[in-house]
Protein backbone atom coordinates (compact mmCIF):
# COMPACT_ATOMS: atom_id res chain seq x y z
CA UNK A 1 0.00 0.00 0.00
CA UNK A 2 1.28 3.69 -0.81
CA UNK A 3 1.74 5.38 3.26
CA UNK A 4 0.05 8.46 1.19
CA UNK A 5 -2.86 5.99 1.25
CA UNK A 6 -3.12 5.80 4.81
CA UNK A 7 -6.20 6.87 6.16
CA UNK A 8 -5.61 9.54 9.13
CA UNK A 9 -5.61 8.87 12.57
CA UNK A 10 -8.92 10.52 14.48
CA UNK A 11 -7.10 11.92 17.13
CA UNK A 12 -7.35 16.15 16.26
CA UNK A 13 -10.11 16.33 18.21
CA UNK A 14 -9.28 15.53 21.33
CA UNK A 15 -5.20 15.76 21.41
CA UNK A 16 -2.81 14.03 19.55
CA UNK A 17 -2.16 10.26 19.63
CA UNK A 18 1.04 10.24 20.97
CA UNK A 19 -1.15 11.26 24.38
CA UNK A 20 -3.67 8.48 24.45
CA UNK A 21 -0.58 6.42 23.45
CA UNK A 22 1.51 7.50 26.57
CA UNK A 23 -1.83 6.90 28.66
CA UNK A 24 -2.62 3.64 27.07
CA UNK A 25 1.17 2.55 28.49
CA UNK A 26 -0.10 4.03 31.85
CA UNK A 27 -3.22 1.65 32.21
CA UNK A 28 -0.84 -0.99 31.06
CA UNK A 29 1.09 -0.31 34.28
CA UNK A 30 -1.84 -0.13 36.10
CA UNK A 31 -2.08 3.30 36.25
CA UNK A 32 -6.14 4.01 37.33
CA UNK A 33 -5.56 7.29 36.95
CA UNK A 34 -4.56 7.38 33.49
CA UNK A 35 -7.65 5.25 32.68
CA UNK A 36 -9.88 8.45 33.97
CA UNK A 37 -7.79 10.43 31.46
CA UNK A 38 -8.40 8.46 28.48
CA UNK A 39 -12.03 8.66 29.54
CA UNK A 40 -12.07 12.30 29.90
CA UNK A 41 -10.92 13.02 25.85
CA UNK A 42 -13.05 10.21 24.75
CA UNK A 43 -16.37 9.54 26.36
CA UNK A 44 -17.98 12.17 24.62
CA UNK A 45 -17.15 10.80 20.91
CA UNK A 46 -17.95 7.22 22.08
CA UNK A 47 -20.74 8.07 23.41
CA UNK A 48 -22.12 9.80 20.50
CA UNK A 49 -21.05 7.33 18.18
CA UNK A 50 -22.74 3.99 20.48
CA UNK A 51 -25.92 6.31 20.98
CA UNK A 52 -26.27 7.00 17.43
CA UNK A 53 -26.05 2.75 16.89
CA UNK A 54 -28.40 2.02 19.86
CA UNK A 55 -30.86 4.89 20.08
CA UNK A 56 -30.79 4.21 23.68
CA UNK A 57 -28.89 6.28 26.33
CA UNK A 58 -29.14 3.15 28.57
CA UNK A 59 -27.67 0.91 26.73
CA UNK A 60 -25.38 3.49 25.41
CA UNK A 61 -23.89 4.13 28.82
CA UNK A 62 -23.81 0.63 29.14
CA UNK A 63 -21.50 -0.02 25.65
CA UNK A 64 -19.28 3.15 27.05
CA UNK A 65 -18.67 1.62 30.05
CA UNK A 66 -17.88 -1.78 28.47
CA UNK A 67 -15.76 -0.72 25.95
CA UNK A 68 -13.42 1.56 28.57
CA UNK A 69 -12.95 -1.48 30.88
CA UNK A 70 -12.31 -3.66 28.16
CA UNK A 71 -9.27 -0.67 27.75
CA UNK A 72 -8.18 -1.53 31.36
CA UNK A 73 -8.45 -4.89 30.85
CA UNK A 74 -6.59 -5.00 27.49
CA UNK A 75 -4.55 -2.06 27.05
CA UNK A 76 -1.62 -4.54 26.32
CA UNK A 77 -3.27 -5.73 23.00
CA UNK A 78 -3.31 -2.04 21.78
CA UNK A 79 -0.69 -1.68 18.93
CA UNK A 80 0.43 1.57 17.82
CA UNK A 81 1.17 0.39 14.34
CA UNK A 82 -2.51 -0.88 13.61
CA UNK A 83 -3.66 2.33 14.00
CA UNK A 84 -4.58 5.21 16.93
CA UNK A 85 -5.67 4.61 20.29
CA UNK A 86 -8.92 6.13 19.17
CA UNK A 87 -9.76 3.99 15.67
CA UNK A 88 -9.12 1.14 18.48
CA UNK A 89 -11.83 2.57 21.24
CA UNK A 90 -13.96 3.48 19.02
CA UNK A 91 -13.62 0.27 17.24
CA UNK A 92 -14.53 -1.37 20.45
CA UNK A 93 -17.22 0.63 21.19
CA UNK A 94 -18.60 -0.16 17.61
CA UNK A 95 -18.45 -3.49 18.21
CA UNK A 96 -20.22 -3.84 20.96
CA UNK A 97 -22.85 -1.93 19.55
CA UNK A 98 -23.72 -4.03 16.76
CA UNK A 99 -23.21 -7.19 18.96
CA UNK A 100 -26.24 -5.73 20.79
CA UNK A 101 -28.12 -4.83 17.85
CA UNK A 102 -27.75 -8.25 16.67
CA UNK A 103 -28.90 -9.96 20.09
CA UNK A 104 -32.17 -7.07 19.27
CA UNK A 105 -32.60 -8.75 16.26
CA UNK A 106 -32.27 -12.46 17.02
CA UNK A 107 -34.57 -11.64 19.63
CA UNK A 108 -37.37 -9.70 17.06
CA UNK A 109 -36.95 -6.82 19.30
CA UNK A 110 -35.35 -4.24 16.60
CA UNK A 111 -35.85 -4.78 13.05
CA UNK A 112 -33.82 -3.14 10.72
CA UNK A 113 -33.94 0.32 10.72
CA UNK A 114 -33.29 2.17 7.47
CA UNK A 115 -32.75 5.82 9.54
CA UNK A 116 -29.32 5.09 10.68
CA UNK A 117 -28.02 5.61 7.53
CA UNK A 118 -25.51 8.10 6.90
CA UNK A 119 -27.46 10.69 4.91
CA UNK A 120 -28.99 12.40 8.31
CA UNK A 121 -24.78 12.76 8.62
CA UNK A 122 -23.88 14.04 5.52
CA UNK A 123 -25.98 17.09 6.32
CA UNK A 124 -24.48 17.26 10.20
CA UNK A 125 -24.11 20.42 11.47
CA UNK A 126 -20.44 20.54 12.67
CA UNK A 127 -20.50 20.10 16.49
CA UNK A 128 -19.81 23.11 17.65
CA UNK A 129 -17.79 22.25 20.82
CA UNK A 130 -15.19 20.85 18.72
CA UNK A 131 -11.93 21.65 17.44
CA UNK A 132 -10.85 23.10 14.02
CA UNK A 133 -8.81 19.85 13.19
CA UNK A 134 -12.08 17.56 13.79
CA UNK A 135 -14.21 19.40 12.16
CA UNK A 136 -11.74 19.45 9.01
CA UNK A 137 -11.78 16.19 9.53
CA UNK A 138 -15.61 15.53 9.50
CA UNK A 139 -15.67 17.31 6.38
CA UNK A 140 -13.04 15.45 4.63
CA UNK A 141 -14.85 12.77 5.61
CA UNK A 142 -18.18 14.17 4.41
CA UNK A 143 -16.96 15.12 0.98
CA UNK A 144 -16.16 11.43 0.68
CA UNK A 145 -19.46 10.24 1.47
CA UNK A 146 -21.08 12.95 -0.82
CA UNK A 147 -18.91 11.14 -3.54
CA UNK A 148 -19.77 7.87 -3.46
CA UNK A 149 -22.36 6.25 -5.76
CA UNK A 150 -25.59 5.03 -3.92
CA UNK A 151 -25.43 1.64 -4.59
CA UNK A 152 -21.80 1.52 -2.66
CA UNK A 153 -23.54 3.88 0.58
CA UNK A 154 -25.98 1.80 1.01
CA UNK A 155 -23.84 -0.99 1.16
CA UNK A 156 -21.38 0.59 3.47
CA UNK A 157 -24.71 1.90 5.70
CA UNK A 158 -25.97 -1.40 6.08
CA UNK A 159 -22.62 -2.70 6.99
CA UNK A 160 -21.95 0.21 9.48
CA UNK A 161 -25.52 0.75 10.95
CA UNK A 162 -27.05 -2.27 11.54
CA UNK A 163 -24.51 -4.94 12.04
CA UNK A 164 -25.38 -7.07 8.38
CA UNK A 165 -22.95 -9.48 7.44
CA UNK A 166 -22.08 -9.12 3.60
CA UNK A 167 -24.70 -12.50 3.17
CA UNK A 168 -27.51 -10.53 4.75
CA UNK A 169 -26.65 -7.32 2.73
CA UNK A 170 -27.08 -9.47 -0.20
CA UNK A 171 -30.61 -10.95 0.67
CA UNK A 172 -31.44 -7.30 2.00
CA UNK A 173 -30.88 -5.57 -1.31
CA UNK A 174 -31.41 -8.30 -3.66
CA UNK A 175 -27.51 -8.64 -5.24
CA UNK A 176 -24.90 -11.63 -5.30
CA UNK A 177 -23.02 -11.72 -2.63
CA UNK A 178 -19.98 -11.14 -4.82
CA UNK A 179 -21.78 -7.95 -5.64
CA UNK A 180 -21.73 -6.87 -2.53
CA UNK A 181 -18.34 -7.48 -1.59
CA UNK A 182 -17.15 -5.41 -4.69
CA UNK A 183 -19.36 -2.96 -3.56
CA UNK A 184 -18.16 -2.51 0.00
CA UNK A 185 -14.47 -2.73 -0.88
CA UNK A 186 -15.20 -0.15 -3.85
CA UNK A 187 -16.47 2.34 -1.45
CA UNK A 188 -13.85 2.09 1.33
CA UNK A 189 -11.40 2.68 -1.29
CA UNK A 190 -13.18 6.00 -2.34
CA UNK A 191 -13.69 6.85 0.92
CA UNK A 192 -9.98 6.31 1.88
CA UNK A 193 -8.33 8.26 -0.52
CA UNK A 194 -9.64 11.69 -0.01
CA UNK A 195 -9.52 11.00 3.83
CA UNK A 196 -5.51 10.64 3.00
CA UNK A 197 -5.79 14.11 1.89
CA UNK A 198 -6.39 15.05 5.29
CA UNK A 199 -3.83 13.41 6.65
CA UNK A 200 -0.95 14.63 4.34
CA UNK A 201 -2.52 18.34 5.25
CA UNK A 202 -2.12 17.58 8.92
CA UNK A 203 1.16 16.06 8.86
CA UNK B 1 -11.41 -22.70 9.01
CA UNK B 2 -8.59 -23.68 6.69
CA UNK B 3 -5.86 -20.65 5.80
CA UNK B 4 -7.17 -18.16 3.35
CA UNK B 5 -4.95 -17.10 0.63
CA UNK B 6 -3.64 -13.97 0.15
CA UNK B 7 -6.58 -13.09 -2.79
CA UNK B 8 -9.21 -14.41 -0.50
CA UNK B 9 -7.94 -12.33 2.75
CA UNK B 10 -7.48 -8.99 0.56
CA UNK B 11 -11.15 -9.72 -0.96
CA UNK B 12 -12.58 -9.39 2.62
CA UNK B 13 -10.47 -6.97 4.29
CA UNK B 14 -13.41 -4.44 4.16
CA UNK B 15 -16.28 -6.78 5.38
CA UNK B 16 -13.72 -7.47 8.51
CA UNK B 17 -13.07 -3.96 8.85
CA UNK B 18 -16.83 -2.96 9.17
CA UNK B 19 -17.46 -6.00 11.51
CA UNK B 20 -19.87 -7.05 8.47
CA UNK B 21 -17.66 -10.39 8.02
CA UNK B 22 -18.67 -13.86 10.05
CA UNK B 23 -16.13 -14.59 13.01
CA UNK B 24 -14.54 -17.44 11.07
CA UNK B 25 -13.65 -15.32 8.27
CA UNK B 26 -12.67 -12.31 10.22
CA UNK B 27 -10.46 -14.45 12.04
CA UNK B 28 -8.76 -16.23 9.18
CA UNK B 29 -8.35 -13.04 7.79
CA UNK B 30 -6.99 -11.65 10.59
CA UNK B 31 -4.84 -14.20 10.95
CA UNK B 32 -3.60 -13.80 7.43
CA UNK B 33 -2.98 -10.01 7.43
CA UNK B 34 -1.14 -10.58 10.89
CA UNK B 35 1.64 -11.69 8.36
CA UNK B 36 1.02 -10.11 5.34
CA UNK B 37 2.74 -7.16 4.39
CA UNK B 38 0.37 -5.83 2.20
CA UNK B 39 -2.93 -6.90 4.30
CA UNK B 40 -1.88 -5.68 7.69
CA UNK B 41 -1.30 -2.39 6.54
CA UNK B 42 -4.63 -2.42 4.49
CA UNK B 43 -6.79 -3.82 6.97
CA UNK B 44 -5.49 -0.99 9.97
CA UNK B 45 -6.03 1.73 7.19
CA UNK B 46 -9.64 0.29 6.49
CA UNK B 47 -10.26 0.32 9.84
CA UNK B 48 -9.06 4.01 10.50
CA UNK B 49 -11.63 5.25 7.97
CA UNK B 50 -14.45 3.46 9.41
CA UNK B 51 -13.49 4.88 12.74
CA UNK B 52 -13.49 8.04 10.77
CA UNK B 53 -17.00 7.67 10.27
CA UNK B 54 -17.56 7.89 13.27
CA UNK B 55 -16.79 11.41 13.82
CA UNK B 56 -19.87 12.23 11.69
CA UNK B 57 -22.32 11.17 13.67
CA UNK B 58 -24.49 13.90 15.83
CA UNK B 59 -22.61 15.06 19.23
CA UNK B 60 -24.49 12.94 22.10
CA UNK B 61 -24.01 14.32 25.49
CA UNK B 62 -23.88 12.44 28.08
CA UNK B 63 -26.07 13.34 31.04
CA UNK B 64 -22.92 14.71 33.23
CA UNK B 65 -23.98 12.66 36.79
CA UNK B 66 -24.21 9.45 34.66
CA UNK B 67 -21.29 10.11 33.28
CA UNK B 68 -19.04 11.04 36.80
CA UNK B 69 -21.03 8.10 37.82
CA UNK B 70 -19.55 5.55 34.97
CA UNK B 71 -15.71 7.22 35.60
CA UNK B 72 -16.04 6.69 38.98
CA UNK B 73 -16.99 2.99 38.64
CA UNK B 74 -14.52 2.67 36.19
CA UNK B 75 -11.68 3.99 38.41
CA UNK B 76 -12.99 2.19 41.69
CA UNK B 77 -13.61 -1.13 39.69
CA UNK B 78 -10.00 -0.52 38.54
CA UNK B 79 -8.26 -0.05 41.48
CA UNK B 80 -9.68 -2.84 42.92
CA UNK B 81 -8.39 -4.99 40.21
CA UNK B 82 -5.15 -3.21 40.56
CA UNK B 83 -4.73 -3.96 43.87
CA UNK B 84 -6.39 -7.52 43.84
CA UNK B 85 -3.43 -8.43 41.30
CA UNK B 86 -0.64 -6.93 42.95
CA UNK B 87 -0.57 -7.72 46.41
CA UNK B 88 1.09 -10.93 47.56
CA UNK B 89 -0.46 -13.95 49.62
CA UNK B 90 1.15 -13.57 52.34
CA UNK B 91 0.53 -17.07 54.82
CA UNK B 92 2.27 -20.53 54.25
CA UNK B 93 2.19 -23.00 51.63
CA UNK B 94 -0.42 -25.16 52.80
CA UNK B 95 -2.70 -21.69 52.98
CA UNK B 96 -4.95 -23.76 50.90
CA UNK B 97 -6.07 -25.61 53.80
CA UNK B 98 -6.81 -23.04 55.82
CA UNK B 99 -9.02 -21.32 52.96
CA UNK B 100 -11.08 -24.59 53.19
CA UNK B 101 -11.30 -23.90 56.82
CA UNK B 102 -13.42 -21.46 56.16
CA UNK B 103 -15.81 -23.03 54.58
CA UNK B 104 -16.42 -25.21 57.11
CA UNK B 105 -14.49 -28.33 55.49
CA UNK B 106 -11.08 -27.90 57.47
CA UNK B 107 -10.22 -29.40 60.56
CA UNK B 108 -8.32 -26.61 62.13
CA UNK B 109 -11.49 -24.08 62.82
CA UNK B 110 -12.54 -24.70 66.31
CA UNK B 111 -15.97 -22.65 66.39
CA UNK B 112 -16.91 -21.03 69.53
CA UNK B 113 -20.87 -20.52 68.84
CA UNK B 114 -22.15 -22.42 66.40
CA UNK B 115 -25.74 -22.00 67.59
CA UNK B 116 -27.53 -20.93 64.36
CA UNK B 117 -29.45 -17.55 64.30
CA UNK B 118 -31.87 -18.65 62.19
CA UNK B 119 -32.34 -22.05 60.06
CA UNK B 120 -30.78 -19.97 57.36
CA UNK B 121 -27.57 -18.73 58.82
CA UNK B 122 -24.75 -19.67 60.95
CA UNK B 123 -22.13 -18.03 62.72
CA UNK B 124 -18.44 -18.77 64.00
CA UNK B 125 -16.86 -17.08 66.48
CA UNK B 126 -13.97 -18.51 67.20
CA UNK B 127 -11.61 -17.98 70.60
CA UNK B 128 -10.05 -14.83 71.70
CA UNK B 129 -6.97 -16.03 71.62
CA UNK B 130 -7.49 -17.27 67.90
CA UNK B 131 -7.93 -13.56 66.55
CA UNK B 132 -5.30 -12.18 65.06
CA UNK B 133 -4.40 -8.63 63.75
CA UNK B 134 -2.46 -7.87 60.61
CA UNK B 135 0.35 -5.31 60.68
CA UNK B 136 -0.11 -2.50 58.32
CA UNK B 137 3.94 -2.11 58.27
CA UNK B 138 3.94 -5.03 56.44
CA UNK B 139 3.95 -8.21 58.38
CA UNK B 140 1.21 -9.63 56.51
CA UNK B 141 3.21 -12.35 55.06
CA UNK B 142 3.52 -13.28 59.08
CA UNK B 143 -0.61 -13.82 59.03
CA UNK B 144 -1.56 -16.57 60.69
CA UNK B 145 -3.75 -18.34 58.31
CA UNK B 146 -5.26 -21.01 60.23
CA UNK B 147 -6.43 -18.40 62.87
CA UNK B 148 -7.60 -15.96 59.99
CA UNK B 149 -9.67 -18.91 58.85
CA UNK B 150 -11.01 -19.68 61.98
CA UNK B 151 -11.79 -15.89 62.76
CA UNK B 152 -13.56 -15.86 59.70
CA UNK B 153 -17.36 -16.52 60.35
CA UNK B 154 -19.59 -17.49 57.18
CA UNK B 155 -23.39 -16.84 57.39
CA UNK B 156 -24.95 -18.01 54.47
CA UNK B 157 -27.42 -16.78 52.17
CA UNK B 158 -30.52 -15.11 52.49
CA UNK B 159 -31.12 -12.79 55.55
CA UNK B 160 -31.75 -9.13 55.10
CA UNK B 161 -30.85 -6.71 57.21
CA UNK B 162 -34.53 -4.90 57.25
CA UNK B 163 -35.74 -8.75 57.74
CA UNK B 164 -33.71 -8.91 60.71
CA UNK B 165 -34.74 -5.92 62.74
CA UNK B 166 -38.06 -6.62 62.19
CA UNK B 167 -37.47 -10.59 63.24
CA UNK B 168 -34.91 -9.21 66.19
CA UNK B 169 -38.04 -6.91 67.50
CA UNK B 170 -40.83 -10.06 66.50
CA UNK B 171 -38.15 -12.21 69.02
CA UNK B 172 -38.18 -9.27 71.74
CA UNK B 173 -41.93 -9.51 72.19
CA UNK B 174 -42.21 -12.87 72.24
CA UNK B 175 -39.65 -13.29 74.83
CA UNK B 176 -41.49 -10.77 76.73
CA UNK B 177 -44.87 -12.23 76.14
CA UNK B 178 -43.02 -16.02 77.37
CA UNK B 179 -41.55 -14.55 80.20
CA UNK B 180 -44.76 -13.34 81.35
CA UNK B 181 -46.21 -17.03 81.35
CA UNK B 182 -43.51 -19.00 80.42
CA UNK B 183 -40.63 -21.06 82.32
CA UNK B 184 -37.55 -19.85 82.34
CA UNK B 185 -35.72 -22.15 79.23
CA UNK B 186 -38.00 -20.81 76.72
CA UNK B 187 -37.11 -17.18 77.20
CA UNK B 188 -33.18 -18.60 77.62
CA UNK B 189 -33.48 -20.21 74.43
CA UNK B 190 -34.31 -16.98 72.34
CA UNK B 191 -32.33 -14.24 74.16
CA UNK B 192 -29.18 -15.93 72.37
CA UNK B 193 -31.20 -15.28 68.89
CA UNK B 194 -31.68 -11.50 70.23
CA UNK B 195 -28.32 -11.35 71.06
CA UNK B 196 -26.77 -12.35 67.56
CA UNK B 197 -29.60 -10.06 66.02
CA UNK B 198 -28.44 -7.07 67.72
CA UNK B 199 -24.41 -8.06 67.46
CA UNK B 200 -25.44 -8.20 63.97
CA UNK B 201 -27.05 -4.71 63.33
CA UNK B 202 -24.71 -3.40 65.83
CA UNK B 203 -22.04 -4.30 63.34
CA UNK B 204 -23.69 -2.98 60.55
CA UNK B 205 -24.22 0.42 61.62
CA UNK B 206 -22.73 3.13 63.58
CA UNK B 207 -19.62 5.69 63.07
CA UNK B 208 -16.86 3.12 62.89
CA UNK B 209 -18.70 1.66 59.74
CA UNK B 210 -17.10 1.81 56.69
CA UNK B 211 -19.13 0.36 53.96
CA UNK B 212 -17.50 -0.21 50.11
CA UNK B 213 -19.70 -0.74 47.22
CA UNK B 214 -19.49 -3.75 45.23
CA UNK B 215 -19.36 -3.29 41.91
CA UNK B 216 -19.54 -5.50 38.80
CA UNK B 217 -18.91 -5.01 35.13
CA UNK B 218 -22.49 -4.12 33.84
CA UNK B 219 -24.43 -2.69 37.22
CA UNK B 220 -25.20 0.60 37.35
CA UNK B 221 -25.70 0.36 40.65
CA UNK B 222 -23.90 -1.68 43.65
CA UNK B 223 -24.63 -5.54 43.61
CA UNK B 224 -23.21 -5.69 47.02
CA UNK B 225 -21.83 -4.04 49.95
CA UNK B 226 -19.37 -5.13 52.38
CA UNK B 227 -19.80 -3.32 55.56
CA UNK B 228 -16.39 -2.94 58.33
CA UNK B 229 -17.19 -2.40 61.50
CA UNK B 230 -13.71 -1.16 62.10
CA UNK B 231 -14.28 -0.91 65.90
CA UNK B 232 -15.61 -4.53 66.66
CA UNK B 233 -13.89 -6.21 63.76
CA UNK B 234 -17.15 -6.99 62.08
CA UNK B 235 -17.26 -7.63 58.38
CA UNK B 236 -20.49 -8.44 56.85
CA UNK B 237 -21.58 -8.61 53.11
CA UNK B 238 -24.57 -8.47 51.13
CA UNK B 239 -25.41 -9.40 48.06
CA UNK B 240 -27.82 -9.39 45.48
CA UNK B 241 -28.67 -9.92 42.02
CA UNK B 242 -25.21 -11.96 41.86
CA UNK B 243 -25.63 -15.09 39.32
CA UNK B 244 -24.81 -18.32 40.66
CA UNK B 245 -21.35 -19.64 40.53
CA UNK B 246 -20.51 -22.21 37.25
CA UNK B 247 -20.64 -25.56 38.59
CA UNK B 248 -17.84 -27.15 39.94
CA UNK B 249 -17.03 -23.23 41.50
CA UNK B 250 -17.75 -20.91 44.29
CA UNK B 251 -17.15 -17.36 45.14
CA UNK B 252 -14.53 -16.28 47.36
CA UNK B 253 -14.12 -13.27 48.97
CA UNK B 254 -10.65 -11.43 49.24
CA UNK B 255 -9.67 -8.57 51.71
CA UNK B 256 -7.15 -6.64 49.65
CA UNK B 257 -4.43 -4.22 51.99
CA UNK B 258 -1.12 -2.68 50.50
CA UNK B 259 0.84 -6.57 51.94
CA UNK B 260 -1.89 -9.16 50.90
CA UNK B 261 -4.66 -10.72 49.76
CA UNK B 262 -7.04 -12.21 52.20
CA UNK B 263 -9.43 -15.02 51.86
CA UNK B 264 -12.38 -14.11 53.89
CA UNK B 265 -14.73 -17.14 53.22
CA UNK B 266 -16.04 -18.72 49.56
CA UNK B 267 -19.48 -18.67 49.36
CA UNK B 268 -22.83 -19.63 46.91
CA UNK B 269 -25.66 -16.44 46.45
CA UNK B 270 -28.92 -18.48 47.07
CA UNK B 271 -31.79 -18.20 43.83
CA UNK B 272 -32.32 -15.30 44.25
CA UNK B 273 -28.74 -13.91 43.74
CA UNK B 274 -28.79 -12.94 47.81
CA UNK B 275 -25.96 -13.66 50.44
CA UNK B 276 -25.13 -12.57 53.37
CA UNK B 277 -21.71 -13.68 55.03
CA UNK B 278 -20.30 -12.14 58.35
CA UNK B 279 -16.75 -12.20 59.47
CA UNK B 280 -15.02 -11.36 62.57
CA UNK B 281 -11.15 -10.36 61.52
CA UNK B 282 -8.92 -7.51 63.12
CA UNK B 283 -7.77 -5.55 60.20
CA UNK B 284 -5.69 -2.02 60.67
CA UNK B 285 -8.51 0.54 60.40
CA UNK B 286 -6.12 2.33 57.03
CA UNK B 287 -4.72 -1.35 55.82
CA UNK B 288 -7.95 -2.19 53.48
CA UNK B 289 -7.63 -1.74 49.88
CA UNK B 290 -10.12 -2.99 48.13
CA UNK B 291 -12.78 -5.84 48.70
CA UNK B 292 -12.73 -8.28 45.50
CA UNK B 293 -14.72 -11.79 44.48
CA UNK B 294 -13.28 -14.15 42.11
CA UNK B 295 -14.64 -17.21 41.10
CA UNK B 296 -12.92 -20.49 42.35
CA UNK B 297 -12.89 -23.98 42.10
CA UNK B 298 -15.05 -25.37 45.24
CA UNK B 299 -13.63 -25.36 48.18
CA UNK B 300 -11.36 -21.83 47.74
CA UNK B 301 -8.01 -21.00 46.55
CA UNK B 302 -4.92 -19.71 48.46
CA UNK B 303 -4.69 -16.66 45.94
CA UNK B 304 -7.10 -15.68 43.48
CA UNK B 305 -6.89 -16.98 40.46
CA UNK B 306 -10.34 -16.59 38.23
CA UNK B 307 -12.33 -13.77 37.24
CA UNK B 308 -13.19 -10.78 39.33
CA UNK B 309 -17.05 -11.08 39.86
CA UNK B 310 -17.71 -8.16 41.64
CA UNK B 311 -15.03 -5.57 43.62
CA UNK B 312 -14.92 -2.03 45.32
CA UNK B 313 -12.44 0.18 46.45
CA UNK B 314 -12.65 1.21 49.93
Amino acid sequence: MNPSERAPSYSGENGSNAEDTALIRRIVDADETALGALYDRWVRSLYSLVLHLLKDPDEAEDVVEETFWQAWRKADSYEPSKGAVSTWLLTIGRRKALDRLRARKRNREDPIQDERGFSDLRSTSPDPGSEAEGSELREHVRAALRELPEEQREVLELGYFSGLSQAEIAERTGQPLGTVKTRMRLAMQKLRAPLSIHRGAAQ
Amino acid sequence: MNAMTHEEAFSELAAVALDAASPEIANAVRTHAEACPECGPELASMEETIAALGTLVPSGQMNRGRSAGIRSRLLMRARAERELRSAPVPGPPDIARGVASLTGQGQRMTPGAQRPVTGETRTFTPPESQRVRTDARGSGRGVNWYAIAATIALVITGAQMLRMTSERNRLREQVAALDSVAPAQVSDSAAPMIAQRDSMIAAMTGPDVKVVPLMNQNAREPVGRMMWNRASNDWIMVTYNLRPPKPGMTYQVWLVTADAKISAGTFKPDAAGKTMMHARYALDRDALRSVAVTEEPEGGMPAPTGPMVIAGAA
